[in-house]
């Protein structure tokens, strides 16, 4: 462990606390990187940044459990909701309640089921993935469902890859022992922010385009 | 791999369009301008471009309780001032005797229902920020007669691309069922590739993948001609100017009686063009770059000389002849011989009815003619070898004719059918009498029956010539290149 961690361990700061504060731009970084040079597309970087950090409080299996059910919840309330005709805020606080009650049944069920790992989870990350469903809907609303589906799986996707990335153990040491290395991070990002290159999933979506260049 | 690297230079991805082409001529104040459309509506309006008429602007909840529905026109288009990609778009396609109207998706839409879009509107739920948004009626463009098969319901749009004052690309936006009247392409609509000097279409995309016949009503997509294609290039480039945009998408519909009408400029243009012209657009962007373009007239010509890709299509539209190269592909039929096909080894190659190969548009020839070996190789052995044998002792001279000569071997003449005949040729090398085959052909993807003579082509490049007698039907361009080259 570097000098400068534990000089801030040494004031009460809890390890967990500090690993998470120099992993996020890490992965902050890694969801610019999935966007430039890969070109996965995702709701900006707050989504898939907190979706990450809300799987690792909650863990993987029971995160992306809760965030599936909220999903359908949401998308199908939105589809019920349709024909009502309400405004934008009603209509999504409509969306949210429901979503809580299920929510609310789903920790019913887990604590019924003897899956005491799900009820005893923090609620507050719990909450932030109720939020995130606003997110979701508005998306479906404005774009169709086709786009917003396909967002939604490349956020959860990234996420995914992000929780991977964090509970990593290579990963951890090296943050841990060379926090420095975050400066790094500038570099990256000045070279992601500066590159003009085709990203990997246009060299599939323009594949025709390429392919004719050579007539 | 290194191909598809070095094949997709020219192609311009999101973070190049971004960064090389929006940010340094897209100003910000620019921006503002083209994603409100009823301001740049006002500017180009003002600058005597042609815009659809304004019916109503409603910009807070005082003005949509006192608006006169009543004033509104049978048929209209509700639009939010900020909205983007055709999202928050109703099109309202004509009146009920209740003084309801009905959308494009033949739904019944009611005063509630418009209050309550427009109310969507105010939340700014199409705006491009979230932020709250205004409303505004406009003018339904009528659609033109030419695009009425192609289009579901709503109104075709025209794309160009403009960047230093040269439309750099063209498409065709058609709207379908599954778009809901909408030309927008992630919508579902149809993208046609147009070729920027003649405004003719060429392929087609729908979702990003090549189509032929649009979905609904099944007819070809390519080859369509846009009327006013000049007007609209012109047109285009003027908003560039006017918008201040570097790299602009101007959108352009027709109007059957107003003619073209310009719907929107896009800062943000979309890069699905380039699929639907099969064509990469950085590629054209960078041989644009820097040049000094005088006018619209200047810059339309740079465009139509640079990215017309397919000019001798006019000539072929006014002649109705097809324009050939000097080289060109042909298919010969392969005789259906009693011997069969012999390839080099030996054996057998009868699953092939036809070869192609590359041959000599020579206008300076009278008759086509091929190679001797390529002939045999064609099943015309036997004959071949016949009419060598008869020939070989026939005296030849200076003052031989083909009625003189062709009665020497009447007998052989009549054994071999319609398919051969003979033909006398004089040249600087003196007099030779050669065979004549009948020959199926197929040149520039017309069929024709041809007499080829026959004779020893082995020391020269091409083992065909097509000459004179054959191309009634064509038009020979010797700029032009082989456009496909077979074996690749």
């Amino acid at each position: 462990m570097s000098n400068i961690i534990q000089l801030i361990a040494s004031q009460g700061v809890s390890i967990e606390t500090i690993y998470l504060i120099l992993a996020l731009p890490f992965i902050a970084t890694l969801i610019a990187a999935f966007r430039q040079l890969i070109g996965i597309k995702s709701f900006g970087i707050y989504t898939p940044l907190v979706l990450t950090f809300a799987f690792w409080a909650i863990g993987i299996k029971y995160g992306l459990a809760i965030f599936i059910v909220i999903f359908l919840t949401g998308t199908a309330v939105r589809y019920i909701l349709k024909n009502f005709r309400l405004l934008y805020m009603p209509r999504m606080a409509i969306v949210l309640t429901v979503i809580s009650l299920a929510i609310l049944v789903l920790l019913a069920l887990g604590g019924y089921f003897q899956k005491t790992g799900l009820a005893s989870t923090s609620i507050l990350p719990i909450l932030i993935l109720i939020t995130l469903i606003e997110k979701f809907i508005s998306t479906q609303v404005e774009k169709g469902f086709r786009t917003a589906a396909f967002l939604s799986v490349e956020t959860l996707a990234i996420s995914i890859a992000g929780y991977y990335f964090i509970i990593w153990d290579v990963f951890r040491d090296l943050v841990l022992s060379h926090p420095e290395y975050i400066l790094l991070l500038f570099v990256v990002n000045i070279f992601l922010g500066k590159w003009t290159g085709i990203r990997l999933s246009e060299y599939l979506r323009f594949r025709k385009v390429i392919k004719n260049v050579d007539k | 791999m290194f191909t598809l690297i070095k094949n997709s230079k020219g192609l311009l991805g999101m973070n190049a369009r971004n960064l090389s082409y929006i940010r340094p001529n897209n100003l910000q104040g620019a921006i503002r301008l083209a994603n409100n459309k009823l301001k740049s509506k006002e500017a180009l309006f003002k600058a005597g471009i042609p815009v659809p008429k304004v019916f109503g602007i409603i910009r807070n909840r005082h003005e949509l309780e006192v608006f006169k529905w009543g004033d509104l026109p049978k048929s209209f288009v509700l639009k939010p001032n900020h909205g983007r990609g055709g999202g928050g778009i109703k099109v309202i396609f004509g009146q009920n005797k209740d003084l309801s109207w009905v959308s494009t998706e033949g739904k019944k839409v009611t005063i509630k229902d418009l209050r309550d879009h427009i109310m969507d509107i105010f939340e700014g739920f199409y705006s491009f920020s979230g932020t709250s948004d205004i409303a505004f009626f406009e003018e339904r463009i009528k659609l033109l007669k030419v695009f009425k098969p192609y289009s579901y319901k709503g109104i075709p749009d025209i794309r160009v691309i403009v960047y230093n004052k040269v439309p750099v690309m063209a498409m065709l936006r058609l709207p379908t069922r599954e778009s809901e009247g909408k030309a927008n392409l992630h919508l579902g609509g149809i993208g046609l590739g147009v070729d920027v000097a003649t405004g003719v279409t060429t392929n087609a995309v729908m979702h990003d993948q090549l189509i032929e016949k649009t979905p609904d009503t099944k007819f070809k997509l390519s080859g369509v001609k846009i009327p006013y294609w000049k007007d609209i290039l012109e047109i285009a480039i003027k908003c560039q100017e006017i918008s201040k945009l570097g790299y602009v998408g101007v959108d352009i519909a027709i109007d059957s009686e107003r003619g073209p009408v310009v719907l929107e400029v896009n800062a943000h243009a979309g890069l699905s063009i380039q699929i639907a012209n099969l064509s990469p657009l950085k590629y054209r962007l960078k041989k644009i770059n820097g040049l000094k373009v005088k006018n619209e007239a200047h810059g339309i010509r740079i465009a139509q000389d640079l990215f017309g890709g397919e000019v001798e299509e006019e000539i072929e539209d006014i002649s109705g002849k097809q324009v050939l190269g000097i080289i060109e592909t042909i298919k010969i039929g392969i005789m259906n011989h009693e011997l069969g096909i012999k390839n080099k080894e030996g054996g057998e190659l009868i699953e092939k009815k036809e070869i192609e190969l590359k041959a000599k548009i020579d206008t300076g020839a009278d008759r086509s003619s091929i190679d001797e070996e390529l002939a045999r190789k064609l099943g015309y052995e036997k004959v071949i070898d016949e009419f060598k044998g008869v020939v070989k002792d026939l005296e030849i001279g200076n003052n031989a004719t083909k009625e003189i000569l062709d009665e020497k071997i009447k007998d052989k003449l009549e054994k071999w059918g319609d398919d051969f005949d003979t033909v006398v040729i004089k040249s600087s090398h003196g007099v030779s009498y050669r065979l004549l085959i009948k020959m199926n052909i197929e040149l520039s993807g017309i069929k024709l029956i041809s007499k080829m003579s026959v004779t020893d082509r082995s020391h020269l490049e091409f083992p065909v010539i097509i000459g004179r007698r054959s191309l009634g039907r064509f038009l020979v361009d010797p700029s032009k290149k082989t456009k496909a080259v077979f074996g690749k």
